[in-house]
């Protein structure tokens, strides 16, 4: 259910754009998180206050931002900042909601009817307003924001957890194994946990970019990670005061978070077509 | 046996609204120092103030107390006066409501039509630009949030060409949320409408030599309606997340402006007033719609 | 029995701070068209009750006035009251109040709604710019329906000014006995539909007291506080007058439709260490010295207001009466010096890059800027930065070391001097500085009656801050506003306030459209 679908009659076997684009992109974000800022080195904070909001010349491929600040060196920054606050909100997804999710599939009885009540509450909640109200209840930095994103997407992988536990339960071959004398913790790890994995590998690919979007959004209303903190969504915010004077500020960080965005969203469609924990989960709220 | 899946609904969506309403009750108790406490370090109070305004705004009595007081104020309509503003809240929300209707009905009337559009025109001619059309909402849906869309949108009519204000502009925000939405309702819709057209009985209704835009008309899309009204639900309770954004963008005073700057302000009672009319309606919204998609599909119960 | 002579009145009129700057009188080359709703942006409104007002004090003006006004130079005028005058001890004071005012329900104010202002004043309002001046108030008399007089215990050069904020409104406003709602004062315009952080909109007043005054039929005042987005909507016509953001006068001046003015006074931008619980090693003056040299006021002034900022090292700029100029001159920072803040860190056994300096600052760019001046000496910085609220109760804990921040303009300098006392209001800002040495002095100043010797009090108690580093001025800057080329008559005052003795809302015209 891919761009490619489209195309499906001329796709020939092999390589299609349609996914060597996005991987690529994704690689290259991930490249420039990773080994980037030593690339670069050029320091991302550092201030030039004679050279302000600067349009892109030689010394500044990308242009200042209004402190006068390399944008190219930020955006690389930004990439490695706004992938870890994404990443450990996912972390913080995985470990509430698939984690307790499953144990409390397991477990049954009231902890998991109180656990998937708590979650379905989470869930009735706009995102968007939940993690707002999460991120002044725990305060501002990378480590709080990462935790109210973790609590917001949390559910997504409660239901996963549930279901597909459940799914595999019934499935005869665990039946089988069953009979012939398997321990629960035999079934558990060897034929439970595998294909929850699978399940959650592909979660993950869909939850990432929104937890990479909620940041940016966060920051963009004040409430995200620290001034010294630039994550994208961090750099839109403060450039967006001079927009006019100095685009470029604002769409370099608008276009890295779209287009990766995008890449991962197209990538994790491709993981869905395999396997899709939407049908397991219902619906998409 | 429909009956009794719609009561279940209900009654799912009454205990939603229960839990709800006691997390965000006990969301704002968690906050570290109590709404005197923040009120005092600008107003300056005296520890004997302070303990009086405890008293009056109940604050002294215990959770359970609180909590019971609380819903009971709510569900006579009484939201509890704005610390900041020494307001009654219902009065500040009953000034901010119907900005931010507007800007949710225009916004998924936008989305409706264009989403709705595409799709049909896309199975309707399958062969015509309307198949991209309908890729082409969905990529930017999922790739442009909607504050980032605000921002190239004014960069280019507000600052660039200049031909609008930025200032109160409902207009373009409706429709930077109506793509949004017109792209998260189309491609499911487009893809059911395709699977619609592959079944028997509209294979009957083609070889009986129906023109193919009545078939879609006629058969297809009625058939999916279903589909777009639980798609509906969805995109409206994200619709929430995407008025705050774009009422503090274009200076929109509504409910998502009034969220945010209860929030800055630390105005509890206001905070939780606001975030228990969001939360409440998406719930309601949803519940509505699962009731209306039963009785449109039976199928479902 | 007072007697009032020419020469307290004369001292008075020196002791109000004096610019340079004439007052621009309304320009009425044209005769004013009346009619017409004003749009007009400023800061927002936090409270329907005047008395009881924490924030700002730019919209209470239009609807309610005061015994006195500051002028557009600094001076202290007579307004609601016709004329005033002082004992020669300063103990008493004397207002003639002005005939035929009238509150917006018509009611007649007389001396015993004014009494009754101050009295709610004093019982009610027991922190704040009027706290410390109605502690030492002895009573309140009435003595006929034009004549108020306000007896003290001793002597408060700064009361005439602060009384230009002491609201008069009619007891019969609704929630006079706890919180106002309805706001019934004598201004040009009427309290109508408030929308809090959004608008108010304010109907003129028809029976305002200055003859053939308001022009306007309404005001409608934007309280979005969103001086970015002003910029936009005063340049697309949306708004008549707006309070703009710094940022964006290149664009604004360069439009032809639109003039920028600014506030006479300034607003002062300062960086202060915690002192009330200070955290080594930044309780050693020699370190908050070397901090200080790090500290470039030319940038860092230029980064915030361009070619408008001032560099001084004092609370008032040059010009203002109580400015000193061989302070200035002598200035031990007026230049950054990173070299010298290196040696004096060695000589302290200080080693930069094993602190940690925990900042603490609102959301705006000048703070990054300041975190990166500290940083230049080999500190590492922990910067936080939040929103008002946030920052207030950040700084309220007293776990930082040092916060840059500014305060905007002041009716008097005793305001300024005031956030330094041990019991003042809301001292955070200047890390809660409690020095019995400095209260004698601020106290000792503010109860001189002579202006001359009040003035070389106040610079001991500035240099004693100075000394001790409480906090280090950066320079000045004033705040902005955009009026578009079909408002006339408009002027913007000393202070935030829209509506003066001389200037402001109730002299605002529309110019018919040509």
């Amino acid at each position: 259910m891919s761009v490619s679908t489209v195309r499906r009659g001329v796709r020939r076997p092999g390589f299609s754009l349609s996914l060597v684009l996005p991987v690529g992109f994704v690689a290259l974000v991930v490249a420039a998180a990773v080994i980037g800022p030593q690339l670069v080195g050029v320091d991302p904070l550092a201030q030039n206050l004679l050279s302000r909001n600067e349009g892109p010349s030689a010394a500044f491929p990308l242009g200042t931002d209004h402190l006068g600040r390399d944008v190219l060196a930020r955006l690389i920054v930004g990439a490695r900042l706004s992938l870890w606050t994404g990443f450990l909100g996912l972390f913080a997804a995985l470990l509430i909601g698939g984690v307790l999710g499953l144990i409390a599939t397991m477990v049954r009885g009231p902890f998991e009817l109180a656990f998937f009540g708590a979650v379905d509450l989470v869930r009735a909640m706009p995102g968007v307003l939940l993690a707002l109200l999460l991120v002044v209840a725990l305060g501002a930095g990378i480590g709080p924001v990462a935790l109210a994103l973790g609590i917001t997407f949390a559910p997504f992988f409660a239901h996963v957890a549930r279901a597909t536990y459940r799914r595999e339960h019934g499935m005869t071959y665990v039946t089988a194994a069953r009979t012939f004398g398997a321990s629960e913790r035999w079934i558990l790890s060897f034929h439970i946990l595998p294909n929850i994995s699978g399940a959650f590998v592909t979660m993950a690919a869909i939850i990432l970019p929104r937890c990479i979007v909620t940041e940016s959004v966060l920051s963009f209303l004040g409430l995200g990670v620290e001034p010294d903190t630039p994550t994208w969504g961090r750099m839109i915010a403060q450039a967006a005061r001079f927009l006019e004077r100095n685009p470029t500020a604002v769409l370099a960080p608008v276009l890295a978070l779209s287009l990766f965005t995008l890449s991962l969203t197209l990538v994790g469609d491709r993981l869905r077509a395999r396997f899709d924990p939407w049908r397991l989960v219902g619906s998409r709220s | 046996m429909r009956e009794v899946a719609a009561l279940a609904g209900l009654l799912r969506a009454a205990g939603l609204v229960v839990g709800i309403t006691l997390l965000i009750f006990l969301f704002v108790r968690v906050v570290p120092g109590d709404v005197v406490d923040l009120v005092g370090i600008e107003g300056g109070l005296t520890d004997a103030m302070k303990e009086e305004m405890r008293q009056e705004l109940g604050l002294n009595q215990s959770l359970g107390q609180q909590f019971v007081l609380w819903v009971g104020q709510l569900a006579q309509g009484d939201f509890g006066l704005s610390i900041r503003y020494h307001r009654p809240v219902a009065d500040l929300i009953a000034r901010a409501l119907p900005t931010t209707l507007q800007l949710a009905a225009l916004s998924f009337t936008i989305g409706l039509v264009l989403g709705v559009g595409a799709a049909v025109a896309a199975v309707t001619w399958p062969r015509s630009v309307w198949p991209s059309v309908v890729q082409a909402l969905n990529v930017w849906s999922i790739a442009v949030p909607t504050f980032c869309a605000g921002l190239l949108l004014i960069f280019v009519f507000v600052l660039w060409l200049g031909w609008m204000p930025l200032l109160g502009n409902l207009w373009l925000a409706s429709i930077i949320l109506g793509v949004d939405v017109a792209g998260q309702l189309t491609k499911p819709l487009h893809e059911d409408l395709k699977e619609t057209l592959n079944a028997t009985f509209v294979k009957t209704a083609r070889a009986k030599g129906i023109r193919p835009i009545l078939v879609i008309w006629r058969h297809v899309l009625p058939n999916s309606l279903s589909v777009l009204l639980s798609l509906s639900g969805l995109v409206l309770a994200g619709l929430v997340g995407g008025t705050i954004t774009m009422e503090l963008l274009f200076g929109l005073p509504g409910l998502g402006k009034l969220a945010l700057d209860s929030v800055l302000g630390r105005d509890y009672p206001a905070i939780q007033a606001v975030a228990v009319i969001l939360a409440v309606s998406v719930v309601m919204v949803n519940a509505l719609v699962d009731l209306l998609a039963r009785l449109i599909d039976p199928r479902l119960s | 029995m007072f007697r009032p002579t020419r020469r307290t009145l004369v001292a008075w009129g020196l002791g109000a701070a004096l610019l340079a700057t004439p007052a621009l009188a309304p320009a009425l080359a044209n005769e004013p068209q009346y009619g017409g709703t004003l749009r007009f942006a400023t800061l927002g409104l936090d409270t329907a009750d005047p008395h009881r007002h924490t924030g700002s004090i730019a919209v209470q003006q239009a609807y309610a006035e005061a015994l006195t006004s500051i002028a557009d130079d600094g001076s202290v005028k007579p307004w609601l009251a016709e004329s005033f005058s002082v004992t020669d001890d300063g103990t008493a004071y004397t207002f003639t109040l002005r005939d035929g005012v009238t509150f917006h329900n018509g009611e007649v104010m007389d001396a015993d709604a004014v009494k009754a202002n101050f009295e709610r004043i004093k019982a009610n309002v027991t922190k704040g710019w009027l706290a410390s001046a109605m502690k030492l108030v002895d009573g309140f008399e009435a003595p006929d329906d034009r004549t108020f007089v306000v007896k003290m215990q001793e002597p408060y050069a700064a009361f005439l000014s602060l009384i230009s904020e002491a609201w008069i409104l009619s007891p019969q406003s609704p929630g006079w006995d706890d919180t106002i709602t309805t706001p019934i004062g004598t201004g040009p315009f009427v309290f109508g539909e408030w929308t809090p952080q959004v608008e108010l909109i304010a109907p003129k007043h028809e029976a305002y007291w200055q003859e053939g005054l308001p022009y306007l039929d309404a005001v409608h005042f934007d309280l979005r506080d969103a001086a970015d987005e002003n910029a936009l909507a005063l340049r697309s016509g949306d708004l008549h007058v707006a309070r703009v953001s710094r940022d964006a006068l290149p664009e604004l001046r360069a439009d032809e439709a639109i003039d920028v003015q600014f506030l006479k006074d300034t607003t002062w931008y300062f960086w202060s260490f915690n002192n009330r619980s200070p955290n080594p090693p930044f309780d050693n003056l020699k370190v908050r010295e070397a901090v200080a040299l790090a500290l470039d006021k030319s940038a860092y002034m230029n980064f915030i207001a361009g070619a408008d900022g001032i560099v001084t090292n004092q609370m008032a700029i040059p010009g203002n009466f109580y400015h000193d100029a061989d302070l200035h001159a002598s200035g031990a920072h007026a230049k950054p010096n990173l070299t010298q803040a290196k040696e004096i860190l060695a000589q302290e056994g200080v080693d930069p890059s094993t602190v940690t300096v925990e900042m603490v600052s609102w959301q705006t760019p000048y703070a990054e800027v300041a975190a990166q001046m500290v940083k230049e000496l080999g500190f590492d910085v922990n910067h936080r930065a939040l929103d008002d609220l946030g920052a207030q109760n950040a700084l309220g804990a007293y776990d930082w070391d040092l916060a840059p921040m500014a305060s905007g303009p002041r009716a008097d300098i005793f305001l300024r001097f005031v956030r330094f006392m041990s019991d003042g209001p809301n001292p955070v800002l200047w890390g809660g500085v409690q020095d019995e040495a400095l209260d004698a002095l601020i106290n000792a100043g503010v109860t001189t009656v002579d202006a001359q010797e009040r003035r070389a009090i106040y610079l001991k108690a500035w240099q004693h801050i100075m000394d001790n580093y409480y906090t280090v001025v950066a320079g000045h800057a004033s705040n902005a506003f955009g009026v578009r080329d079909d408002v006339g008559g408009f002027t913007t005052g000393f202070t935030w306030s829209p509506n003066r003795v001389d200037g402001g809302l109730a002299f605002t015209h529309l110019k018919p459209a040509d």
